[in-house]
């Protein structure tokens, strides 16, 4: 516990930063007159456009009913080649088509399942280096060296070399997705452990809380602002790590995920089924993200250790 | 020390009138017991020129430049001084959070200090509550982990929420109160613990003059009942009186003990005693009647 005591030490005892009212963000605090609040005049009493007063969902379903029916209006009128870009509704109909034959819904399932499996293991293992980075100088040394040396690196670029260690197969994906999980955990969690607020430390060791029982009940959720973050991080970069590789594999004809669905697509010309492919990797990328957020607003948002999601 | 070794009413009964007239005979068997140990045995914390510092970057700045003063089983001792002059540093160290540069501060006969819950702690700052915890889970949990039932440390907990007057707020988070509101969580927290000792730095400090004489009266019935040792920090002269057996009087820093103050037995404003007491106390901690005007009414 010599951290908790170092932590202890410097105990300032200023109140936290910046807690403003909910519904409010930094320049605009919540007390004053939203954009679309009765009389429809704004901060500046500039009066709000009819637009500005429709509901935020409504607003964006607009912009995206616009932009596709954009889309297929262009596809439609310039009679563009089939074989290069496909229309909106050639596409919807390769989602529902893959969908129903299973093709869609096996890669997807392939790819997760890579994806899952590489991130636990970067979590538990960037979970121990936040341990050991915790607890020891060396450990820290360590994490933060090798935060700033291979964090940079794009970990796809370690792909070929991960083919040559692991063979042509899924565990070379699970090496380099983990391998893009691992650093931000880490250098996250552990930022999330020093950062602890020094009098709830306090608190919890005037309870005679110790060793894991501390760790699990007042330092992992003390922390999980960062966890969160770190996590976010994760998985966009995991995400967009496995389908890359994914595209490489497909050349060299292996796995069958997501990537590898793309790139056969366009090997036959089925270009439809390549825009049911960007369009399913984009409606996980979404739905994931969305779920973080919602776990974010349950959790640190509700308790106040993060003002939004 | 296990917080369950502690004495202290276990039942489920309300914190209010009843149990605070039945705590008179309770008191009397207790003081009783304690009799044939002898005058050794009364002396529950004994700080001997207790020297803090704190390092400042490159330097040490001292705190404390020399505490002395004892405390009795059952006694509550007031820590009065001018901010900065070391007060929760002082209680910090007895909590056992910061080691001595020099000196002994003895707790029930032990001398190397770990933070318990035999010596609960209510810090004076705010932040001192979990923020993933509900105001009943607060209070609650140490209670947990202290080795009692769910069920029993959820009783207890409604019990001091309802003392405290946070009945209404059971089921918010933290950073959804007053400021006032987070220090009367962290009260009750502690004083559901029911500790050997209670630390207790300015509690009181940001509640209305209302809440605080409640909260204060409530307090002194705890106190009488339980026989709880305190050790408590505050500003206020008055509140010092008010609560305390004895007034511990600090210096400006690097501070030293100026004066221990009996305020035991004083009678209202009228008594002579009072004034007295009251005015050796405005010149220690150096206060002119200029000052003081409009102060502590
Ligand atoms: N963590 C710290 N690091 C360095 N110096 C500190 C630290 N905490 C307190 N000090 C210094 O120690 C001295 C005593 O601080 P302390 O908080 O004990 O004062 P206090 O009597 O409780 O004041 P107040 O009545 O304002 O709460 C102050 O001069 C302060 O600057
Ligand atoms: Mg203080």
């Amino acid at each position: 516990m010599s951290k908790a005591e170092a932590a202890l030490a410097p105990a300032d005892e200023a109140p936290k930063a910046g807690e403003l009212p909910r519904g409010g963000s930094w320049w605009r605090p919540a007390g004053l007159a939203m954009p679309g609040a009765q009389g429809g005049r704004g901060v500046a009493g500039r009066r709000q456009s009819a637009w500005s007063r429709l509901p935020t969902w409504f607003r964006r379903l607009i912009v995206f009913v616009v932009l596709v029916a954009f889309w297929q209006f262009y596809v439609t009128v310039k009679h563009v080649n089939h074989l290069v870009f496909s229309s909106p509704s050639a596409a919807m109909t390769a989602v529902i088509d893959g969908w129903r034959n299973g093709q869609i819904a096996h890669a997807t399932a392939t790819t997760l399942e890579v994806l899952v499996i590489g991130m636990a293991i970067g979590l538990v293992v960037g979970l121990l280096f936040t341990v050991a980075a915790t607890v020891t100088t060396v450990g820290k040394d360590f994490v933060m060296m090798m935060t700033a040396m291979i964090n940079p690196l794009p970990s796809i670029a370690i792909l070929p070399l991960a083919i040559i260690w692991f063979g042509l197969n899924s565990k070379a994906l699970i090496f380099v997705i983990a391998l893009a999980v691992v650093w931000p955990m880490a250098i996250n969690m552990s930022t999330g452990f020093t950062t602890v607020n020094p009098t709830l430390l306090m608190a919890a060791r005037n309870l005679g809380l110790h060793g894991s029982r501390m760790i699990r009940d007042v330092l992992i959720p003390a922390a999980l602002p960062y966890t969160m973050s770190g996590i976010k991080v994760s998985w966009a970069f995991g995400w967009r790590t496995v389908i890359a590789a994914e595209l490489v594999f497909g050349t060299a004809g292996g796995s069958g995920g997501l990537g590898y669905y793309i790139n056969n697509s366009q090997y036959f010309l089925q270009i439809p089924n390549v825009f049911a492919g960007l369009i399913t990797i984009a409606v996980i990328g979404i739905a994931v993200e969305t779920m973080l957020n919602m776990v974010e607003k349950r959790t640190v948002v509700r308790w106040g250790m993060q003002r939004s999601a | 020390m296990e917080a369950g070794d502690v004495p202290g009413e276990r039942d489920a009964e309300g914190p209010g009138g009843t149990m605070a007239a039945r705590g008179s005979e309770r008191g009397a068997t207790e003081r009783g017991g304690a009799e044939p140990t002898g005058a050794m045995e009364s002396v529950l914390l004994s700080v001997d020129g207790a020297r803090i510092c704190y390092r400042l970057r490159k330097q040490v700045v001292t705190a404390v430049e020399s505490a002395t003063f004892s405390m009795d089983r059952h006694e509550r001792l007031m820590l009065i001084g001018p901010s900065g002059c070391g007060k929760s540093t002082l209680l910090k160290a007895v909590a056992g959070f910061i080691p001595l540069a020099g000196g002994r501060i003895t707790f029930d006969g032990h001398e190397d200090l770990t933070p318990g819950p035999d010596r609960a702690v209510v810090f004076q700052e705010f932040d001192q509550l979990f923020p993933w915890r509900t105001v009943l889970e607060n209070v609650a949990y140490p209670l947990r982990v202290v080795g009692r039932e769910r069920s029993e440390a959820r009783a207890i907990a409604e019990r001091f929420l309802e003392m405290t007057g946070l009945t209404q707020a059971a089921d918010r988070h933290p950073h959804e109160l007053s400021g006032g509101m987070k220090q009367r969580v962290a009260i009750a927290r502690a004083l559901a613990l029911e500790p050997a000792m209670l630390l207790m730095d300015e509690p009181f400090g940001s509640l209305d003059a209302i809440t605080r004489a409640r909260l204060q009266r409530e307090l002194k019935a705890i106190a009488d009942r339980t026989r709880v040792s305190i050790l408590f920090v505050t500003h206020s002269i008055l509140e010092a009186m008010t609560l305390g057996d004895r007034v511990v009087v600090l210096g400006s820093p690097p501070s030293r003990v100026l004066d221990i103050v009996d305020v035991r037995g004083l009678g209202g404003p009228g008594d002579p005693r009072y004034v007295e007491t009251q005015a050796h106390l405005h010149e220690l901690l150096g206060a002119t009647d200029e000052d003081l005007s409009g102060v502590e009414g």
